[in-house]
């Protein structure tokens, strides 16, 4: 469980880490004012966060058996455990607010499954994370409903942004099919819910959003459960479980004239 | 992993990251928000600033992040199309 829930860690601080450089790196160039300084609210909101659980890192180290030294320390950090979709900086507007509904709210779902953590310092950490995460939601919520009103090319890229970080924002919750006992972060209480389940709960959480704004991905509401169901099978063919990131598509060749 | 800052980014502050650039269109038709605020329980609200904004729920997440100088005590958004003139200036 120990090597788990250091990974577990790392990754949300990585994550948010990165998430917080993007968010920062439109702090004086989005669409409106407003947004502008918003983004460097939430900008400060995921560093802080990642600063929070950086040093959780160094407690879990030994148990997990992970040197202590400059790799587990921020400052010197150099192997981020991040998603493929923050590797490099938004190409528009629409990749920020595709990243602030999708991978944002991901990340809030694990603060979500840990507020009773069997890990304190986590669960302590979550409950403070997720007060300030609310504003996040209803920025992401907002802007994506706005670009999809606008219809057109803005609605026709916001999708696209939305699709590209949609298979790996639902592989990065972890592999499917583990039950309870299987799952390491469930069965220590570290989590209070599997990967799956956080899948399911993270797409009720985002699915009313996307039909709401009339975003059509591989998701629907089911009315008889009412559950939020996948329509498209998720490329685990792919999914690199030890780095929790999907490698980007090769670009595909143009055609030999 | 790269850690480039945008600074090449060629997006303006008025949306030419999303809208059509040869139209010059601004994103949407924001509501202009009032924002009220007071610091003490003593103190009545009052107008600190505006916000312009899609609904109510954004106007607050603005609000809060723009207006963020005090620890108010209390802060509200009131759209400035419900305001009924009584005495114009």
């Amino acid at each position: 469980m120990s090597e788990a829930l250091f990974g577990l860690v790392a990754r949300l601080a990585d994550n948010k880490y990165v998430l917080g450089r993007r968010y920062a790196e439109w702090c004086s160039s989005a669409p409106t004012l407003e947004a502008s300084v918003a983004a460097a609210a939430m900008a400060q909101d995921e560093l802080g966060h990642a600063r929070a659980l950086y040093p959780l890192l160094r407690t879990l180290a030994p148990a997990a058996g992970v040197a202590v030294g400059p790799e587990i320390e921020p400052e010197t950090r150099t192997q981020f455990m991040t998603l493929t979709a923050l590797a490099e900086p938004f190409g528009g507007w629409p990749d920020f607010v595709a990243a602030n509904l999708l991978i944002d709210s991901a990340l809030t779902q694990i603060f979500v499954a840990a507020q009773s953590s069997s890990f304190e310092p986590l669960a302590g950490r979550s409950r403070k994370v997720l007060q300030e995460e609310r504003a996040h939601v209803v920025f992401g919520a907002g802007w994506a409903k706005r670009l999809a009103g606008e219809g057109g090319a803005v609605k026709a890229a916001t999708k696209g942004a939305l699709r590209r970080m949609w298979d790996e924002t639902l592989c990065w919750f972890g592999s499917a099919g583990l039950d309870a006992q299987s799952d390491p972060l469930a069965n220590s209480g570290a989590l209070d819910a599997t990967p799956d389940e956080l899948r399911a709960r993270w797409l009720a959480a985002v699915g009313p959003t996307l039909e709401a704004a009339g975003l059509a991905l591989p998701v629907r509401h089911d009315a008889k459960t009412g559950a939020w169901e996948l329509t498209a099978a998720l490329p685990w063919d792919r999914w690199d479980a030890s780095a929790y990131r999907l490698p980007a598509l090769a670009p595909v060749k143009e055609a030999a004239r | 992993m790269t850690m480039k800052h945008a600074a090449t980014k060629t997006t303006s502050a008025q949306g030419s990251a999303v809208a059509p650039a040869h139209t010059g269109k601004r994103l949407g038709t924001e509501r202009v928000w009032l924002v009220l605020a007071r610091r003490a329980y003593d103190e009545p609200l009052r107008q600190i600033g505006t916000v312009e904004a899609d609904d109510s729920d954004l106007a607050g997440v603005y609000a809060r992040s723009i207006y963020d100088e005090f620890a108010w005590i209390e802060m509200v958004v009131i759209p400035r199309d419900t305001l009924i003139t009584v005495i114009e200036a």
